[in-house]
């Protein structure tokens, strides 16, 4: 049955992260941005709220609350802040690459530490783009060989959310040059392992909160263990690693919902107060309907989020809910943007001044829409899929080096 | 509980009328859409054979009008719901057809929400047992040539005489007009009183005074009849005004009357618009398939593939603002907003998609034969977007519930 009912515990936790981001966050918004960090404080009392444990499994020391509450809990974080929700401690991508490319066991085994009391400092982190363009098919320089009874991995990886403050990562490197993407891998890597070192930290466009940089792997040894292998048989690592993606996509369009609300709150507000030749601007047709048109966008994107979430966690088929996905969030992330623009545009001047937050709004939402696939890429995966093509890696992967994405 | 899968009633029921649609309509479709007409054994046939689903196919929710069975209470009911699926799919197959299926069509909402229990029981009561009988229509008269989007403006007058009362005017582009048994006439009985002066009349066909005008030359759904008709000393008794003069003491009931029956099927016109939407993404989609998955491959391929992705995700999101609209309904939660932006999301997405799904084809994809009903669906189309309240009005809809201060522009 067609149901847009929360369940109560789904309320529940969209309320309570609701009443944390209004409460805390909202008024320290350009104070994180300063910072270019998400203070201490901020951190101990998500951390207290296990925010960042909600989608992950139990049996991984999770709330196993699934892809839908995670998606409420993100849309809220987002509404507040969307950078700070990249720099609220908890596994992230770390977390959703444990579970969708390693063995229970490996899971369990990287993940138990961010259920500790005092992880509210904990990160993780994924490194999958590439410092340095290999032009060979898969686009990987980082390589791992064998080295005893482990691997030793080097390479230089970009575009690495939390870089600096990880304290685990999931290396994705080259293994076997002559197979391509089927000759990728994943290493569970911790900082101090000798041979990995934290580079330069990325100045970017938007989402200043986000830590943003690179990592060097210099012949960095794991053991055996370490590696991730993915799905057994069929759909094989690649398949385990589009899943990672898909899920992940999710979480981010999910902050993108919640700062293009955020966006259009505020646009709302000022055209309803602001006057020019005698009346609030928004009750021109020109400025209302674009509000409207803003609206529909955010509406839209929200539902259809809610419709993938529902698909993982009703153990959908996963064409189905790689397809859902893949719509939803390239919608929503297009959708941010045109409202982000839109909010800055009905502000004129004044939102172009960063004594307003407009001008925020808009360079995070096109931050936002790299930190995960791309809608190009999200595009050319749901092509795929209702097509019937192969699912090629090439294709539907974020490429590691020519438009590279942040993980 | 957050559910976004059909029940198990709903499978069945949209396989059902997919099938149906697949072999019994779409072969009929391009005749019928040349011929200007939906066959009567033909449809009587498609009554028949869709019987197990009646009152879910309906032109607007329900194809007989009845009311709706009491429920137990704290059930709730899922007729809305049901119905955008089943108006998606049917539309998918042929939309003039789901247009052109016998019953009040858009004349029931209004008879439905205003009508006295008597007038309920009379004027649902006539259409009969249309599995046996003739099958009948019913209509609703609101646009004039002078008065469209501005409702307000109508200029077809009533006036009181005895226990009658007499109507004047030309009410146009209504569907199914000339063969509605009767049709649901918006008339005023003072134009300076705007929507204060507005009253809802049945006015049943043969009435002395009423007479069918122009039927109309249409770009698409040519198979559907869209008349004129025309009012001249048209005298109406006192039981045909809907709901009782009682009924029109607060001001803006009339205008209401005729307001609240969009709230219900917006949702459904943007349901069927996603179905026509969907037929045309699904044409190109295969075509794409057939030609260079399978085939050679060209080296536009991505780019088409991307073409198609967005048309396929903007329908998805039209089907939500559906989905939400429908369930909010269901519900009884005021859903005006919602109604519209489900309506003005599917008009512009499906008509977005048949207009790349055309281009996405090539030429082949303008061809007129039986088999590609492409260009049909692309002249179809367009329509979703203006009857029932065009994008713009849409948009004044929604843009009056964002801001409440606003009254108007």
């Amino acid at each position: 049955m067609i149901d847009f009912e929360l369940s109560e515990d789904q309320r529940l936790v969209q309320q309570s992260v609701a009443d944390f981001a209004k409460s805390t966050l909202a008024g320290r918004v350009r104070e994180i941005e300063k910072a270019r960090a998400v203070p201490e404080d901020l951190r101990r009392l998500a951390h207290e709220m296990a925010l960042g444990l909600v989608d992950v499994p139990e049996s991984a020391g999770g709330q196993g609350l699934g892809m839908l509450t995670s998606v409420l809990m993100e849309e809220e974080l987002g509404a507040a802040d969307a950078a700070a929700a990249f720099g609220l401690a908890g596994p992230g991508a770390f977390g959703a690459a444990l579970v969708e490319l390693g063995t229970a066991e490996q899971a369990q085994a990287e993940l138990a530490a961010f259920a500790e009391a005092d992880a509210f400092g904990r990160f993780g982190a994924v490194a999958w783009s590439e410092a340095a363009p290999n032009r060979a098919r898969a686009g990987f320089t980082t390589v791992a060989t064998r080295a005893d009874t482990g691997w030793s991995i080097t390479g230089k990886k970009a575009f690495v959310v939390n870089a600096h403050l990880a304290d685990r990562f999931v290396v994705f490197a080259q293994v076997d040059a002559d197979r391509g993407w089927d000759g990728i891998g994943a290493f569970v890597v911790h900082r101090d392992n000798p041979g990995l070192a934290a580079g330069a930290r990325h100045d970017t466009l938007g989402l200043d909160a986000a830590d943003f940089g690179e990592i060097e792997l210099t012949g960095a040894v794991v053991a055996a263990t370490a590696r991730l292998e993915g799905d057994v048989g069929e759909g094989g690592f690649t398949r385990a690693a589009l899943r990672f993606f898909a899920k992940r996509a999710l979480v981010v369009a999910a902050r993108a919902v919640g700062l293009a609300r955020f966006a259009f709150d505020l646009a709302l507000e000022h055209v309803e107060n602001r006057k020019a030749f005698g009346k609030p601007i928004g009750h021109f047709q020109a400025v209302a309907f674009a509000l409207s048109d803003r609206h529909m966008d955010v509406e839209a994107a929200r539902w259809m989020l809610w419709k993938a979430a529902h698909a993982w966690d009703a153990k959908a088929k996963e064409e189905h809910a790689l397809l859902a996905t893949a719509r939803a969030a390239a919608f929503a992330l297009e959708a941010a943007m045109r409202t982000a623009d839109e909010c800055v545009g009905l502000h004129g001047g004044s939102g172009f001044i960063r004594d307003l937050v407009a001008e925020k709004l808009m360079r995070d939402a096109k931050q936002l829409a790299l930190c995960g696939p791309s809608a190009e890429q999200l595009d050319q995966l749901a092509a795929a899929l209702e097509l019937g093509a192969p699912l090629d890696p090439a294709v539907v992967l974020p490429t590691p080096d020519t438009q590279a994405i942040f993980t | 509980m957050i559910d976004f899968t059909l029940s198990k009633k709903q499978r069945e029921l949209k396989e059902g009328i997919h099938n149906l649609g697949k072999f019994v309509v779409r072969p009929m479709s391009l005749s019928m859409d040349k011929n200007h007409e939906v066959p009567e054994d033909f449809l009587r046939n498609f009554i028949n054979m869709a019987s197990s689903f009646r009152g879910s196919v309906g032109q607007w929710g329900s194809a007989t009008g009845e009311e709706e069975k009491p429920r137990e209470p704290g059930r709730i009911s899922e007729t809305n719901r049901t119905a955008a699926i089943a108006s998606e799919e049917l539309a998918w197959a042929d939309a003039a057809l789901v247009l052109s299926l016998p019953g009040p069509g858009l004349g029931g909402p209004p008879v439905r929400a205003t009508g006295t229990p008597e007038q309920r029981a009379r004027f649902f009561g006539m259409f009969g047992d249309m599995t046996k009988g003739p099958l009948r229509w019913g209509a609703y008269g609101l646009t004039e040539p002078g008065a469209g989007s501005d409702v307000s403006g109508i200029r077809t007058s009533a006036r009181r005489d005895g226990d009658h009362w007499v109507l004047n005017g030309r009410k146009c582009y209504i569907t199914n007009g000339a063969r509605a048994i009767w049709t649901v006439i918006f008339a005023t009985v003072d134009p300076s009183l705007g929507r204060a002066g507005h009253r809802a009349f049945v006015v049943e066909k043969g009435t002395p005074g009423f007479e069918v005008g122009k039927i109309e030359e249409k770009m698409g759904l040519r198979a559907n009849e869209t008349a004129e008709l025309v009012l001249e000393d048209c005298r109406v008794p006192d039981q045909n005004l809907l709901g009782g003069e009682g009924a029109y003491v607060s001001k803006e009931k009339g205008f209401m009357t005729a307001m609240k029956t969009f709230d219900n099927t917006r949702p459904l016109v943007g349901a069927m618009a996603v179905g026509i939407g969907r037929a045309a993404y699904e044409y190109a989609r295969d075509f794409v398939k057939d030609n260079y998955v399978l085939g050679r491959p060209i080296p536009r391929y991505a780019a088409i593939a991307e073409r198609l992705a967005r048309v396929g995700r903007r329908l998805d999101a039209a089907r939500m603002l559906v989905w939400r609209a429908t369930y909010m309904a269901d519900l009884a939660m005021p859903n005006a907003k919602e109604a519209s932006m489900a309506k003005a999301a599917a008009g512009q997405a499906a008509t977005a998609a048949c207009i790349e799904a055309i281009e996405i084809c090539g030429a082949h994809g303008s061809l007129v034969t039986e088999h590609a009903l492409l260009e049909k669906w692309f002249r179809d189309i367009k329509v979703y977007d203006i009857f029932e309240g065009t994008g713009n009005i849409q948009r004044v809809v929604i843009s009056k519930r964002l801001m409440p201060a606003l009254k108007s522009f």
